[in-house]
């Protein structure tokens, strides 16, 4: 038996992946993660206030996500129980534009250089000179404009508060949105899916992604030549907090079975094993996976279910969930956008934020990686306990006493180093967030 | 020139922040990235060794606080023409530092001289620890600090080691409620276009030193213009407690803007109120 540890390039902040071995197969994997910052402590006894400027700096690619949970959860707190619909919407807009950066930056950074490492011919894949690779660098600075407009600035904007958000536009915000919106649907019908609107729209509605071409269209080529399409599968089980407007309910769902109406208070935290800082969480006792194939499958993206009727929760049929929904959450913006000039009049924050309150509050919501959750306890306008459940842990999360964690399943069975590694990053790894 | 990015105890901000930048692509090209761990296909362990036995390091960016323990950091500096600390973390521990005694910046712990270098720490074209603070740096600082260096042009850094092109003035500069701030015109609420929110909000804009709201955020936009108090957070007390109110004795902010002294404040300020136009108080 031989035991093997590697530390991993290309996650979100540090992670080590412990792999042993029998027989040219892999028999047990640990997803170990060393740091932790101590950002629960830090919120302890601040005004609850400062945890919309402290919590989005638990993460750098997906802090909107926990700026909008913790405006959320303090809205629980304070009791406000509604915002009008123009915060609504521009939260989401900007909420579903974080993930759109995200799902690039993750394929072209994270996902393609590990083909490279196969085949070394693929230049336009090659970390700092490909050309496929720069264009998303590009794509990326465009993208987040869109959250800058409305959010001031991104990463870690605090424009969400309790009520509300700090911001006034008009028009020409909405309107330069809709173009840098438009300049990244173009780069995911060029560069991405390599067709154009109208076929992609005929095979979206029959399901066939074996007909996408573009860097996905030699995604999928690679997947087959490298007989990777059938390995990496997991639990079978999903999960979406949803909260992504006009477009999800809170559900989960166990393989082929129905969907169930997903209830917060099922989650639980347990403690970590001794070989990483993270901790596990079971809904219902058991492991679920949450993410983009979770979100598209419950939400019967044709071109996922067929994936899934396929291969099942396999490695392809994650990547492609993921880059695919790109789509789904472009489609999402624009009429968002559309609606928001609408309600370009209503006021931007309501009431008053009662800085002496006292009250519990939970939020969950989707970030990119899947579902996130925000609990907070403050009493006379101070943080008595702040917890956060993040996606990675439910997806890279260590194992309990009765599960392994559902990216440690996927992996144990595996015969290669590399592709332990590949479906590892196929859930995306967020270590900066799974221990914060 | 070759270029190491670490990253420790971090978000991955500063990352991030630097593939906002428009010229994102200009650094990639300008310069051989030997090793970046959200982008290489290398492992961190043999790339360093492989530098450290050749001796021989262009530039060293930090990006998050650091362990005192980290001789891996302590060595690259050595041997590295330039070092650079991108984001609070790095300059002067910020977060991570808060509830950890063993961890700080490189070059600082919060405002004090030391951090895991020592005060007198210099590398080896003469420099300390170039540090690039904020939570994260603006995107422009981070490429524009990279490009000059390549150019071989001299930089001029302040005291704590900041390039003054981006940290000689303040956030205050440019920002767009700077009338109302003339004039001690108050937001009454947040979510409103019209008020300074320097005097109820907590707003650090005059006392901070950040080029936000002269070079925009994503190039289009920044915390005030959007209504957000800026938080300080290039500077070594962020993130103090209390970041959206601002501490008053006596109807008068704790801490004034930058240089101005009391008695001067108090006249300006009543003056300013007594006249200030109608059109600013004035909710639309």
């Amino acid at each position: 038996m031989k035991i093997e540890k590697q530390v991993l390039t290309r996650v979100e902040g540090e992670a080590v992946l412990h792999l042993e071995w029998d027989k040219g197969k892999i028999i047990d994997a640990k997803i170990n993660i060393p740091n932790t910052r101590g950002i629960e402590k830090v919120l302890e006894g601040r005004p609850f206030m400062d945890a919309l400027v402290i919590n989005p700096r638990v993460c750098g690619i997906c802090g909107h996500a926990h700026l909008i949970a913790t405006a959320m959860a303090l809205e629980k707190v304070l009791g406000i129980e509604s915002i009008s619909t123009k915060a609504k919407i521009v939260r989401s807009i900007t909420q579903l534009t974080e993930m759109i950066q995200n799902h690039i930056k993750w394929f072209y950074f994270f996902v393609m250089p590990d083909f490279v490492k196969i085949n070394e011919n693929l230049n336009e894949y090659k970390s700092f000179k490909g050309v496929q690779w720069r264009k998303a660098v590009s794509i990326s600075s465009e993208i987040v404009k869109v959250i800058a407009l409305f959010a001031g600035q991104w990463p870690h904007s605090s424009y969400a508060i309790p009520g509300g958000i700090t911001s006034t536009f008009g028009e020409r915000e909405v309107f330069r949105a809709k173009n840098y919106i438009k300049k990244t649907k173009d780069f995911f019908l060029k560069e991405v899916v390599g067709i154009d609107e109208e076929e992609f729209l005929k095979l979206r509605k029959k399901g066939n992604f074996g007909e996408l071409k573009g860097d996905f269209g030699r995604f999928l080529e690679l997947v087959y030549e490298n007989e990777m399409h059938n390995i990496g599968k997991a639990y079978n089980r999903f999960l979406s907090g949803g909260g992504l407007y006009l477009c999800l309910k809170p559900s989960y769902k166990k393989g082929k079975g129905r969907r169930c109406k997903f209830n917060v208070e099922e989650v639980k935290e347990l403690n970590p094993p001794d070989y990483t800082k993270a901790r596990p969480v079971r809904y219902k006792g058991l492991p679920y996976e949450t993410g983009p194939l979770a979100r598209q499958l419950l939400y019967k993206n044709p071109f996922v279910k067929k994936l899934y009727s396929l291969y099942e929760d396999s490695y392809l049929t994650r990547v492609s969930a993921r880059v695919l929904e790109i789509w789904e959450l472009l489609s999402l913006i624009e009429k968002l956008l559309e609606k928001l000039i609408e309600h370009l009049d209503e006021k931007s924050f309501e009431g008053e934020i009662n800085k002496q309150a006292s009250g519990q509050g939970v939020s969950f919501i989707e970030a990119a990686r899947g579902t996130l959750i925000h609990k907070v306890v403050v009493e006379k306008g101070k943080i008595m306990k702040y917890e956060i459940i993040t996606p990675s842990q439910w997806n890279l999360g260590p194992r309990c006493n009765k599960y392994l964690g559902v990216a440690e399943k996927a992996i144990i069975g595996l015969d290669s180093e590399l592709k332990a590694e590949m479906v590892l990053r196929s859930f995306d790894l967020c270590s900066v967030c799974t221990t914060h | 020139m070759n270029l190491i990015w670490l990253q420790r105890l971090t978000c991955s901000g500063n990352t991030h922040s630097l593939l906002s930048s428009e010229d994102a692509n200009l650094v990639f090209e300008e310069f051989e990235v030997l090793f970046h761990p959200s982008f290489s296909v290398e492992s961190e362990e043999e790339v360093i060794k492989k530098v450290l036995k050749k001796g021989k390091l262009n530039i060293l960016v930090v990006e998050g606080a650091i362990n005192k323990e980290d001789d891996i950091v302590k060595k690259l500096c050595k041997i590295a023409d330039y070092v650079i600390a991108v984001g609070s973390c790095a300059v002067y521990g910020n977060l991570p530092a808060l509830k950890d005694k063993d961890v700080s910046g490189l070059q600082f712990r919060f405002k004090e001289k030391g951090g895991i270098l020592g005060k007198s720490f210099i590398s080896r074209k003469g420099y300390p620890v170039i540090n690039l603070s904020g939570c994260p740096a603006n995107p422009e600082w981070i490429t524009g600090t990279l490009l000059k260096i390549k150019s071989k042009r001299k930089l001029n850094l302040d005291e704590l080691g900041r390039p003054k092109e981006y940290y000689n003035s303040l956030a205050h500069w440019g920002c767009s409620r700077n009338e109302f701030f003339e004039w001690k015109v108050e937001a009454k609420s947040l979510g409103k276009e019209k008020g300074c929110l320097f005097y109820h909000f907590g707003c650090r804009g005059p006392l901070t030193h950040s080029t936000c709201n002269v070079i925009l955020w994503n190039g289009v936009n920044s915390k005030t213009r959007a209504g957000t108090p800026c938080f300080g957070c290039t500077e070594y007390d962020f993130p103090r407690e209390n970041l959206w109110e601002t501490k008053q004795y006596a109807g008068i902010p704790a801490e004034l803007p930058l240089g101005v002294s009391k008695r001067g404040y108090i006249m300006v300020s009543g003056m300013a109120k007594m006249f200030a136009p109608e059109r600013l108080k004035n909710e639309d």
